[in-house]
């Protein structure tokens, strides 16, 4: 269509093309399943469940169980999850249900074990919650450290950055006042058939951050499309293969899905900042995306994509195949998806703490300063740490009272000689959480507050943190 | 060129044993990884394929442990093309080709001493190789 469009007009493509089909494959991590594993005998109302370890929810009556693609197995923690659980059944692989009951009159049963295969299963969902993100963040991290994420592995000083999603591919980039896609619309969901049952959570037109709910029959899935993943120090999670047939009903249509990654933009996002609201530090399309660089400011930066683009061609072009061998009729949707939901942020009611509300001002010194001299500074101020500065008021090191003592130990009297140069330090709006953590971390009672500019804003030590706490 | 991967016990890290041979045999040895430290060394290098043989020997003879480094091990079964490993490569030596696959340049990958992909793939499809030295005789070099 996109080829079409381009060459010959909106006018032909209109005429020629009755159907486009659209895919993305990528991690959708508010995916799971619901099972209903049928009843033991004597018959058990389930209070908590495991499936190879992973514990499981128990949303509805006895045997009724929902598989949530994020939830960890309790002995492989990170490596092995939900969204694995769902890969295994759906590979047709036998899996461990273990479960636990408080035993009523009617269920006196208090634990069980057994193992199922997906045939033992009555029923066996597919039900995710928020899939299809119309477009997503490409993320980056100005923090002098690797972070682990939910968009993958991010390499210090904003040296690599990671994007998802299929562009020009997406089912609802195609459709984007979602004239064919609501309640009721047919898709490719897992290697199946499946339907839309309506908008997704945090669903948000207006920004382009469209999202559906989804059903489908994993029995009948494959697990090409419906992978089990892995995200280091993040957790585990499901990557979903979903398409979409969009039926060219008017021109607007084949006007709409001509769009080409060139003309989706997204926001180069900074995740090293652990707030609702991340730096945006750039624009940039999807075109430059998929050519494996973009830039920010005047650096260059390596891009990868965390969603496969290959899996989402394949996606597209097999559900042409069911549609062209009549295995797949499309559906007009019973009601459209809306249009003008708004993505709240949460209400939140009790106060939360940042670097900015703890901080104290910092005692300083200057490297040339003599031992002896900070000694002194330690004692009249009563500060367990002074920050070293440069002449600009930079951050160049810090020397706590425990290096001073040494230092008057082992009769050194130069203060360049006993600084500890590699500083770990907080920024002024991070959350006090995460600066705690680090301290702990790094085995260290404070950190210095500084800047972009390594300017020192001041410091907030470990005691600070328990006053607070203790306040 | 050939690359093999050289390791150096606590006893004999301190000694010039690369300068050394280069002197002695007139080669070039071209370091492209080194991890050393007081506790020993592990060094890939690249050596010229007609020197192989003669170079293997001469690092033995001075008690280094020579191998030719196997580096990473990728599941194809596993690995679905999402790309995630791909900047994380400092070598480059994963790309994207023209239908999406990701692809593997071994030549290129410098392996266990970098080993930056593994703990970036959502698949787990990518596996950093033990090395193993016995991989490596003196009479079998290739």
């Amino acid at each position: 269509m996109k080829r079409l469009v381009e060459s010959s007009g909106i006018e032909v493509a209109f005429r020629e093309v009755d159907v486009v089909t659209t895919g993305t494959f990528g991690a959708m991590c508010s995916s799971g399943a619901i099972i209903n594993v049928g009843h033991s005998d004597p018959p058990i109302k389930i209070d908590q469940a495991w499936i190879n370890d992973v514990p499981i929810c128990h949303p509805g009556a006895a045997v009724d169980l929902y598989i949530g693609a994020t939830a960890m197995s309790e002995r492989q923690p990170f490596e092995y999850g939900g969204g694995h659980v769902i890969e295994d059944l759906v590979s047709g692989k036998e899996v461990e249900l273990r479960a636990t009951a408080y035993g009523t009159d009617c269920y006196p049963r208090t634990q069980i074990r057994t193992n199922l295969t997906k045939d033992d299963l009555n029923q066996f969902y597919l039900l995710n919650f928020r899939n299809c993100y119309q477009r997503y963040n490409c993320a980056v991290n100005s923090r002098d450290e690797t972070i682990y994420t939910y968009m993958g592995k991010l390499l210090p000083r904003l040296k690599n950055a990671t994007y998802s999603g299929a562009g020009e591919l997406n089912p609802l980039m195609n459709d984007p006042d979602y004239e064919t896609i609501g309640i009721g619309t047919r898709i490719f969901l897992g290697g199946a058939q499946g339907y839309v049952i309506g908008e997704g959570t945090q669903h948000e037109p207006q920004n382009l951050n469209g999202t559906i709910m989804v059903r489908g029959d994993a029995k009948k899935m494959n697990p090409e499309f419906l992978r089990g993943a892995t995200f280091t120090r993040y957790g585990t999670t499901l990557y979903v293969g979903l398409g979409i047939p969009i039926p060219i009903l008017n021109e607007g249509l084949a006007k709409k899905t001509a769009i080409r990654d060139e003309e989706i933009f997204t926001n180069v996002v900074d995740y090293g900042v652990p707030r609702r609201n991340r730096p945006k530090l750039a624009k940039v399309s999807y075109k430059e995306l998929k050519s494996g660089a973009i830039t920010v400011g005047d650096k260059r930066i390596r891009v990868s994509s965390l969603s496969s683009l290959k899996t989402a061609r394949k996606i597209a072009a097999t559900l042409k195949v069911w549609i062209e061998q009549g295995e797949f009729f499309l559906t007009a949707p019973a009601e459209r998806l809306p249009v003008d939901t708004v993505f709240k942020p949460m209400r939140q009611t009790e106060e939360v703490s940042f670097v900015a509300n703890v901080m104290q001002k910092a005692v300083t010194c200057s490297e040339t300063e003599a031992v002896k001299a900070v000694a002194e500074r330690i004692v009249t101020r009563s500060v367990n740490h002074i920050v070293v500065v440069d002449g600009n008021g930079k951050l160049t090191g810090i020397v706590t009272s425990w290096d001073i003592t040494r230092a008057l130990a082992q009769g050194k009297t130069a203060l360049a000689d006993i600084v500890t140069r590699r500083v770990i330090t907080a920024k002024l709006d991070e959350p006090l959480e995460t600066a705690s953590k680090r301290m702990a971390q790094h085995n260290i009672s404070a950190l210095p507050v500084i800047d972009n500019e390594k300017k020192v804003l001041g410091i907030v030590t470990a005691e600070d943190v328990s006053k607070l706490l203790g306040r | 060129m050939v690359r093999i991967l050289l390791r150096f016990s606590e006893d004999i890290v301190e000694q010039p044993i690369t300068s050394q041979i280069i002197l002695e045999l007139k080669v070039p040895i071209n370091i492209i990884t080194a991890h050393v430290n007081s506790k020993g060394g592990e060094v890939l290098a690249e050596v010229p394929d007609e020197s192989l043989d003669k170079i293997v020997k001469a690092f033995r003879k001075r008690g280094a442990k020579v191998s030719i480094p196997k580096l990473i091990e990728v599941d194809t079964e596993k690995c679905v093309s999402c790309g995630a490993c791909v900047t994380l490569c400092p070598v480059e030596a994963i790309t994207i080709d023209e239908d999406a696959s990701v692809v593997f340049n071994k030549e290129k990958c410098i392996g266990s001493t970098c080993s930056a992909c593994v703990d970036a793939c959502p698949s787990r499809a990518i596996k950093s190789v033990k090395q193993n030295n016995s991989e490596l005789t003196a009479n079998n070099t290739h």
